[in-house]
């Protein structure tokens, strides 16, 4: 996910990058008397081309609606709660394939809830607001040891609000 | 030396406070070379070749990230009030006003974080300045907030001061925001590119100061008052509807250097066309329906904001390039423009906005923030159009003010110093990015060993961006001191 992430980014800050290099290059000729290409007709074509495109994709990305949370009988229900610095969750052995739904609480300030597997990529997240539960659902496909990090600064040792969690095989 | 292609546009009137525009910019060199010091030694920190206390990484976080975002707004600030002096009348005093409250708001923030330990990061959300863990006491934290309020309060008589004058010159606000070009297509006395955009971005900046005006009191007295609270999420979205305004209308405000002062070098008059009035209009709205972008990670928002943050986040920055990239572009093929200091840096600095967009757009998608809100890609995204973008911007136009009678074409020292900075700021945020790509969370004082090298790589670019600013911003303090004796 996050190297497809990157590498559109790359190709994209490319093309503005090479639109840039191919027009100022044109820049300095000419002799200053001539007028301004006349591209307005164009420029309303590309914006509505970019426009169409982004919202196209915009949309297509909310299918599946990416914050759904999973609810029914299978669900395994996590409790967590942050506190400056720590995390406290149950259960912390969770199995492996099943859908997990992880509600977050805090009994101070906001903190963030993220989940990394052992290569060290963000699964999921969550804002841990004061006053609210807020959920967040993953099913995990392989077993082993998960990092907990904290994602929202909470003070000086936001840092060192680190914890675990151990998927399970059945 | 041989003179570059510059005529100088008409001036209707001496600007006012010429003087305090130009301390502004001096200002700006000083304040953005120590952030940026303070920046280095947080990256060289992340990067274990120096070794800070915590405490001591957060204070300079909080430091840097208002620092920036004050100097910011105010270079910003200065610039569209030169700028908007060509087309109405100014009261000198309020842009004085909103330097001195710049400088008291400064010293008290500096005071609080630096002498009572204040470091709840600059964005202050609720409740963190009240519960900092035993770690700083209440009167940092307000005085703190107190700074914050005074700046905001300074920004607010200045945006009030620019209305009162474009109404006065243009008879209603809706004429300067050029309405009755956009609605009927035509309009006497049509109001320039500058008029437009600084019309829209009163209104938005305005209701965004006083929304933040609002959650930085509430927060002050809920520090003495702990039963005075306010809900979280609200406060969030108070906070982050502010931040997120207000930065914005810090790079819009730069932007009106470019409209003009390009049509200087090229020749061709940059025209506040309907598609030009129309994108602006609209961006006045859809900068301020774009804050949910930041609240992706909160579930319990309804899904409605969340869509609406989606796709307003792409709409809303297509336009604003559409008619300032496009168009500069546009105005700049075979115009024969001669590249000095200032028109290279105004150019750098679009380039530096508008590449930066992107991965800021990408990460305004949903199913995107999820893997990497709060991560390095946030810095990486938001370092392109300010520290590649705002900045460039920022020191073009000082360049162009500190000019001389025929300007210097770039050479020697001067394109050195401009080479490095953008190579070195340009990889600055770029490895920001790719530490984002690997799930490197920000605000974190200590990094694992596996993302040093990154960390290292980013000091090492870091070095050169200072480097680089260094070059081009000590001559230009020389010369605008002078400029200010004479
Ligand atoms: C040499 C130049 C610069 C360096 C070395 C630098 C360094 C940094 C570092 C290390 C961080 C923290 C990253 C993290 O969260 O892990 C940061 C955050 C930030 N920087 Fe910079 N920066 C530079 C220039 C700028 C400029 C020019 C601006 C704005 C005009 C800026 C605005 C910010 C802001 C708003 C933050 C967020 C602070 C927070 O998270 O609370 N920086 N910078
Ligand atoms: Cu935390």
């Amino acid at each position: 996910m996050q190297s497809t992430i990157l590498l559109t980014t790359f190709l994209l800050m490319a093309a503005v990058a090479s639109i840039f290099l191919v027009s100022l290059s044109a820049a300095s000729a000419g002799d200053g008397a001539e007028k301004a290409p006349k591209l307005e007709g164009v420029r309303l074509k590309f914006f509505i081309a970019i426009l169409l495109l982004g919202v196209v994709v915009s949309v297509s990305s909310l299918r599946p609606w990416p914050k759904a949370v999973a609810a029914g009988s299978d669900v395994i229900h996590v409790k967590v709660t942050g506190s400056q610095w720590s995390w406290e969750i149950a259960p912390k052995e969770i199995p492996v394939g099943k859908p997990i739904t992880f509600s977050v609480a805090t009994t101070d300030v906001t903190h963030g809830f993220s989940v990394y597997d052992d290569g060290g990529h963000l699964l999921i997240q969550s804002q841990v607001m004061p006053g609210y539960i807020n959920q967040v659902s993953y099913i995990f496909e392989k077993p082993g040891k998960y990092r907990v990090f904290c994602m929202e600064y909470c003070g000086v040792a936001h840092h060192d609000m680190t914890d675990e969690l151990l998927v399970v095989a059945q | 030396m041989a003179e570059a292609h510059v005529t100088r546009a008409p001036t209707a009137s001496p600007c006012p406070a010429e003087a305090a525009v130009k301390i502004t910019m001096i200002l700006t060199f000083v304040v953005l070379l120590l952030m940026m010091a303070f920046g280095l030694l947080m990256r060289l920190n992340q990067a274990a070749v120096v070794q800070l206390d915590p405490t001591m990484f957060y204070r300079l976080m909080t430091a840097h990230g208002i620092g920036m975002v004050g100097i910011a707004g105010m270079s910003g600030a200065a610039i569209m009030w030169y700028f908007v002096s060509r087309h109405a009348s100014l009261t000198g005093w309020v842009f004085w006003a909103l330097l001195s409250s710049f400088l008291v708001g400064v010293v008290a923030i500096l005071a609080s974080i630096f002498i009572g330990g204040f470091a709840g990061a600059w964005t202050f959300l609720f409740p963190l300045p009240a519960m900092s863990g035993g770690v700083w006491d209440t009167g940092a934290a307000a005085l703190y907030l107190v700074g914050v309020i005074v700046i905001g309060v300074g920004f607010l008589i200045y945006l009030v001061e620019i209305g009162r004058a474009l109404i006065q010159r243009y008879g209603s606000l809706s004429n300067a925001l050029g309405w009755p070009l956009l609605f009927t297509g035509h309009q006497d006395d049509a109001p320039p590119p500058t008029v437009v955009a600084t019309a829209v971005i009163i209104v938005f900046n305005g209701i965004g100061t006083v929304v933040g005006a609002a959650a930085l009191t509430i927060s002050l007295i809920n520090l003495y008052l702990p039963s005075f609270t306010l809900d979280a999420l609200l406060a969030k979205n108070m906070i982050y509807f502010f931040g997120h305004v207000f930065i914005n209308a810090s790079i819009y405000m730069a932007v009106v250097a470019v409209y003009e002062i390009i049509p200087e070098y090229t020749g061709r008059p940059w025209k506040a066309s309907r598609p030009f009035i129309a994108a602006w209009n609209a961006v006045m709205l859809l900068v301020m329906a774009v804050y949910p972008h930041h609240l992706f990670q909160d579930g319990v928002m309804p899904a409605w904001a969340m869509v609406m943050g989606q796709i307003v986040s792409y709409a809303n920055g297509v336009p604003l390039l559409v008619v300032t990239t496009f168009s500069l572009l546009n105005y700049l093929y075979r115009s024969g423009i001669r590249w000095d200091l200032a028109s290279a840096l105004l150019v750098t600095g679009v380039f530096g906005w508008s590449v930066g967009s992107v991965p800021a757009i990408i990460d305004g998608m949903i199913s995107v923030n999820n893997v990497m809100h709060n991560t390095q890609w946030v810095p990486g995204h938001f370092h392109l159009y300010l520290l590649l973008g705002e900045v460039a911007i920022t020191l073009g136009f000082a360049a162009w003010l500190a000019r001389g009678e025929a300007g210097e074409l770039l050479s020697g020292w001067k394109s050195r110093g401009l080479i490095i900075y953008a190579i070195g700021g340009f990889g600055f945020a770029t490895v920001f990015l790719v530490s984002g790509a690997m799930s490197v969370p920000r605000r974190w004082a200590a990094h694992l060993p596996e993302w040093q090298f990154q960390d290292q790589l980013g000091s090492i670019f870091a070095v050169a961006t200072i480097l680089g600013v260094g070059i081009i911003v000590i001559p230009m303090i020389k010369r605008l001191a002078m400029t200010m004796r004479a």
